[in-house]
């Protein structure tokens, strides 16, 4: 399966769509859709509304995640804003501020 | 379905020699500015920045003006391109758009239509400079 690195220098100012794997460590503005993974490596930051089947964050998100099968919030994780998912793990050492849908 | 965590790309954060690539099914739509070598096989609508080196795979379609360091077309692009160095359009590519740079190399089989100003070229010293 393909995988998009957006790396750490990159910055994406727009919107992000696609089926594959996507790894940021970069910075990434806007929307992102992806139907694959999503994973915000440390040092990533995601400004966005985010659309995917699982979310892994290392980084930073500043936006709703909207899962639809886990998100994943790693130590020294930090994001801000409402995850929707029906399962969520909240490591301990994240930082999380927001609600938290896990409705079926 | 693989996790991300067995992905080996994942545990080399942000390491300089892997390069970053946008994959055959990601369609971005917006501005792209960046430090480093660039792949992108997907889709690409807006303008891109990269003060590095650029490859446009054969199955790209990128729909942007491109100011970069380098660039390797072999897919199909609409927009400008101005490079600092080298803009090499390559057998397979479809290019639409005006093309700046020191240097151009267009091959045999490669498609293109737009005007082309090769700048005056810089002393060798002052190029290799703005090289990393």
């Amino acid at each position: 399966m393909a995988t998009t690195v957006i790396g750490s220098s990159i910055v994406i100012d727009g919107e992000i769509s696609g089926e594959e794997h996507l790894v940021v460590h970069g910075t990434v503005k806007g929307r992102i859709n992806v139907r694959d993974s999503l994973v915000v490596e440390n040092g990533g930051l995601v400004e966005a509304t985010v659309e995917t089947s699982s979310i892994t964050v290392n980084g930073t998100v500043n936006g709703d995640i909207s899962a639809s099968e886990r998100a994943e919030l790693r130590p020294n994780s930090t994001v801000v804003g409402d995850i929707r998912a029906p399962r969520i793990l909240i490591a301990d050492g994240a930082s999380f501020k927001g609600t938290v849908d896990m409705g079926g | 379905m693989a996790t991300a965590v067995s992905n080996p790309s994942t545990t080399m954060s942000g390491n300089p020699s892997t390069p970053c690539n946008i994959g055959p099914r990601i369609a971005i739509r917006g501005n792209i500015t960046g430090e480093e070598d660039l792949i992108i096989e997907g889709r690409v609508e807006g303008s891109i920045a990269l003060s590095g080196h650029l490859a446009v795979a054969q199955a790209a379609v990128i729909e942007a003006d491109l100011e970069v360091d380098s660039v390797d077309v072999h897919g199909q692009l609409d927009g400008d391109i101005v490079a600092v160095t080298t803009i090499t359009l390559h057998e397979g590519s479809r290019v639409v758009g005006n093309l700046r740079a020191p240097r151009i190399v267009i091959t045999d089989g490669a498609q293109f239509k737009g005007t082309v100003e090769m700048d005056v070229p810089l002393p060798a010293s002052v190029t290799r400079q703005q090289r990393r």
